[in-house]
């Protein structure tokens, strides 16, 4: 894990900077909505990001649902 | 069945974009002050990696057009009664975080160790014994904390030379092995590229870390405290 970041150019750690906003942040719609991405593609996105992305979503669809 | 993939909350507006992702048609439902775009989707709510940043891509267009709030990727709604109920529900939070956060955009800080913490540098060695890996544990926890209190630092350095007020700035300080520091700016949409600028020089002046500066995205890391379970 350590030498994949380090090894990443920039507008790769961006991407995944990003990634990680769109799947851990913006606005929570609460009572009738739920969260879910459901393609195993996406828990590959995120920067630490991947492993924090991957268990909030669980998290949150246990939660919502 | 039809389900919405929402995307952003805006002041109630007419026009706008037609398509969502996939080019598939794109809702705005209102309900009072606001309005909530939504993708309409048939079929099975399975999202890509392509899905996630047309989403992005989505809520840049509705936030240069005026306020928004965007919504976490992956956000479903039943149908445009549901949306207008959740609407309804949340529209003095909603308003209240629309007009705080106006046409603000997010420039995104991160920072890189140069290499995985390691009680090594310390002088010890990896040995088999029971208590050489307790020692082993507690110099690994203390680089951690070294980690942890530089990282601080390199945060408060950072608030500080980019003199951005303490309700702009969101950061998480080791958030991972490999991450030192990530931190969220807040700026005026006409500011955030002249913010990025400077982040970009003050991060390049740290030294015994990577810096990557990005940028300037909607507001995503500044719509936490409207997540479920907070008061506003």
């Amino acid at each position: 894990m350590t030498a994949r970041l380090a090894a990443l150019p920039d507008e790769e750690l961006s991407v995944l900077d990003l990634a990680d906003r769109l799947l851990n942040r913006g606005v929570v719609i609460t009572g009738e909505a739920t969260i879910s991405v459901g393609g195993v593609d996406l828990i590959y996105l995120g920067l630490n990001l991947i492993l924090t992305a991957t268990e909030s979503i669980a998290q949150k669809e246990a939660r919502l649902r | 069945m039809t389900r919405l993939l929402a995307h952003a909350i805006t002041r109630r507006v007419t026009g706008g974009p037609e398509r969502g992702l996939r080019g598939r048609p794109l809702e705005q439902i209102s309900a009072g002050e606001l309005g909530l775009w939504a993708t309409l989707w048939d079929g099975e709510p399975v999202l890509s990696r392509d899905d996630a940043f047309a989403h992005h891509d989505l809520v840049g267009v509705l936030c240069d057009a005026g306020p928004c709030l965007p919504v976490r990727f992956g956000t479903w709604l039943r149908d445009e009664d549901a949306a207008r109920r959740s609407l309804e529900a949340e529209q003095a939070r909603f308003v209240a975080a629309v007009d705080r956060l106006g046409d603000g955009r997010e420039v995104a800080i991160t920072l890189l160790w140069p290499d995985a913490p390691s009680p090594e540098g310390r002088g010890h060695a990896v040995t088999a014994s029971g208590r050489a890996y307790l020692e082993r544990v507690r110099a690994t926890q203390a680089v951690t904390d070294e980690r942890r209190t530089a990282a601080e630092a390199l945060a408060a350095r950072l608030r500080r030379e980019l003199a951005v007020d303490q309700a702009d700035v969101r950061h998480e300080s080791c958030p991972s092995a490999e991450v030192a520091l990530s931190m969220s700016l807040l700026a005026p949409r006409d500011e955030a590229d002249a913010l990025k600028a400077r982040a970009t020089a003050s991060v390049g002046a740290i030294e015994g870390v990577r810096g990557v500066v990005s940028g300037p995205w909607p507001p995503y890391s500044f719509t936490e405290e409207l997540g479920a379970g907070h008061g506003g």
